[in-house]
């Protein structure tokens, strides 16, 4: 995609995934396997074509490898509030280290989902378990989302961001 | 050592939703929420299929998926490495998760959205544990099994059926705090369910009836297979069995011959199992609770178990030495005069050739087998003045339409007596040896045969 195009993402999406949402990332292993991976955080770039999703290197090593090799990585994005699910791919994805604001922002990214939960009667506690990470184990993972879905279970799911 | 699925069948529950990735033919990875993964067994797990997506069409195309789940309790994180092998469009698996998938919807606020189209089965290659911190486990609520054990020897003591299932719902109570129980039993040839025992409602329902493959109870039945709800589902609830059955039940609703069915208002959790001996299922367990999710795998392990020792004793009392060998002959001869202890005014008894329902003045109290058999009794003791029965007579009674030979004829009187009892009839089946009863009378009847032969 050339970077001259509008950005995938509008501000309001922008926003959305930034947000106190549910982030999971998946690669795939050049022998048709998948890998999974939480992450903790979002950062978009300020012009909204690139994201960075931080994620724990320990438990996101197979998904780490599997972008370092195929640069393929698949995001979703999940609001538990409303369900309301955005998948965003890209296939020149690469892992970063972090910018100095970053464990700042897995912090209080953490802070938010859990405290959404909470309110939903989740425990907060878990989901702090879940999410906390090292700050010195914490990568990113760059890409250009290439497509976008939304994908709220309902006669929406799967519409496309652009067709 | 590497977590066993049994391990971990907590996080299948979905208290926190699990997530599944797999490739395109062309390795492209997705990612897509699940509403639901169900134990199969110790190496396999099933899917539901709800949508066409991405996902559905690479599985078919690339048969690998990993799945997370998370434990909602200590936070341990999960990764299985699963191989798509086949999908289910019906039977026993299919319906179970069907059933769990109307709760789960319902909870989430998809009810109608969310539809069961399979019951996708993989194999589990693999299972992970992902580095991460855990809180500590709670003390456990109790210990299930020392809970099943002592129930079940408490059952090998029973020696008639009436206290068997009494004791059953003692021991749900004791053992288990479960405090809300109805047992059923299963009349194939009418393909319905009747309730012959409940505890922990206000009204006991015995005698209420469900229609096999209605909500929880008759699907359990039908399918021969544990129906378990973590959250209310209206498609499953009792509002609408009855209604169906109402519906369904043409000239006996104009009667008015319905029993309502016991249940607990605000019911979120509810576990029906069926009540087996050997491959015959015999009836079902059904208990429920006002808590969601009160029952996870393991409760229904412990239930599926003592139904069938249940299942196991109710064929032992059933075709047992015991009542075969005192019913014969333990019928007293003496018949004892009745008339004397009659008194007040003559009660009209009404029978219906129809369905065989009795009527007591314009009162519904019974019908089906259990109507036919009161009818009998009253029959012979208008003409004979006989009070004395026994249970092997009734089995060869040919006015008696039993389904088979296997029926549960002790269940059937059970219900009876029960009904007579609630309905503070003036007519009572009093249980005098194993295999015989006595007919009371205390008022005189006049009885009056309503349609065909008499």
């Amino acid at each position: 995609m050339a970077r001259s195009e509008l950005p995938l993402l509008d501000d309001e999406l922008a926003d959305f995934v930034r947000g106190a949402v549910s982030i999971t990332l998946a690669g795939c292993h050049e022998s048709g396997v998948p890998h999974l991976a939480r992450g903790t955080g979002c950062r978009v770039a300020a012009d909204r074509h690139q994201l960075t999703v931080l994620l724990a290197a320990s438990a996101g090593a197979d998904v780490l490898a599997d972008v370092r090799s195929s640069g393929r990585v698949a995001v979703v994005f999940s609001l538990p509030q409303t369900h309301r699910t955005l998948q965003l791919k890209g296939d020149d994805a690469r892992v970063v280290s972090l910018d100095p604001g970053d464990p700042t922002l897995a912090a209080s990214y953490v802070d938010a989902f859990a405290n959404g939960l909470q309110a939903l009667g989740y425990s907060g506690a878990v989901i702090r378990s879940l999410l906390q990470a090292d700050p010195a184990d914490l990568v990113g993972i760059r890409f250009t989302p290439a497509s976008g879905s939304l994908q709220t279970p309902g006669p929406q799911a799967g519409q496309a961001l652009r067709s | 050592m590497k977590p066993k699925l049994d391990a971990i069948r907590v996080c299948l529950d979905g208290a926190i939703p699990g997530t599944i990735a797999t490739c395109s033919r062309d390795g492209v990875p997705n990612v897509a929420y699940l509403s639901q993964v169900q134990y199969v067994d110790a190496e396999h797990v099933a899917l539901s299929w709800q949508f066409f997506n991405t996902t559905r069409r690479n599985i078919l195309d690339n048969p690998f998926a990993r799945v997370a789940l998370i434990d909602p309790i200590t936070a341990a994180h999960h990764r299985l490495l699963l191989r798509y092998l086949r999908t289910e469009e019906d039977g026993p698996l299919f319906e179970t998760m069907k059933a769990k998938l109307a709760g789960i919807a319902s909870h989430a606020g998809m009810a109608g959205v969310f539809r069961l189209l399979g019951a996708d089965v993989y194999r589990v290659l693999e299972i992970e544990r992902v580095p991460g911190a855990t809180l500590p486990p709670p003390p456990p609520r109790a210990n299930l099994l020392a809970a099943l054990r002592a129930s079940v020897e408490e059952l090998c003591l029973c020696s008639d059926l009436d206290g068997l299932l009494g004791r059953t719902l003692d021991c749900l109570e004791r053992h288990f705090e479960i405090h809300h129980a109805m047992i059923l039993m299963l009349d194939a040839a009418a393909g319905r369910l009747y309730t012959v025992a409940s505890r922990g409602y206000d009204a006991s329902g015995i005698g209420s009836e469900i229609v096999l493959g209605d909500g929880v109870i008759g699907v359990a039945a039908r399918e021969r297979t544990p129906i378990r709800i973590g959250h209310f589902a209206a498609e499953y609830s009792y509002g609408k069995a009855i209604r169906d059955n109402l519906a369904r039940s043409g000239l006996s609703a104009h009667m008015d011959t319905e029993i309502p069915l016991p249940g607990l208002p605000g019911s979120n959790s509810q576990l029906a199992v069926p009540i087996r001996a050997g491959q015959r299922v015999l009836g079902v367990l059904y208990v429920e609770s006002a808590q969601e999710r009160r029952f996870g795998y393991d409760d229904e392990d412990v239930m599926v178990s003592l139904a069938g020792g249940l299942g196991a004793a109710i064929q032992l009392l059933h075709h047992g030495p015991a009542e075969h060998g005192d019913e014969g002959r333990s019928a007293p001869s003496a018949a004892a005069p009745t008339a004397a202890a009659q008194a007040g005014p003559p009660l009209r008894v009404r029978h219906f050739a129809e369905n065989d329902s009795v009527f007591l003045d314009t009162d519904y109290l019974i019908k089906g087998v259990a109507g036919s058999i009161l009818w009998a009794l009253l029959r012979d003791h208008a003409e004979t003045g006989r009070t004395a029965f026994n249970n092997r007579e009734l089995r060869l009674d040919p006015r008696i339409r039993l389904p088979d030979i296997s029926d549960n004829l002790e269940a059937r009187l059970i219900l009876l007596s029960r009904r007579l009892v609630e309905r503070e009839a003036p007519i009572r089946i009093e249980k005098t040896g194993r295999g015989c009863f006595q007919l009371r009378v205390d008022r005189p009847l006049v009885l009056s045969h309503v349609g065909a032969s008499a």
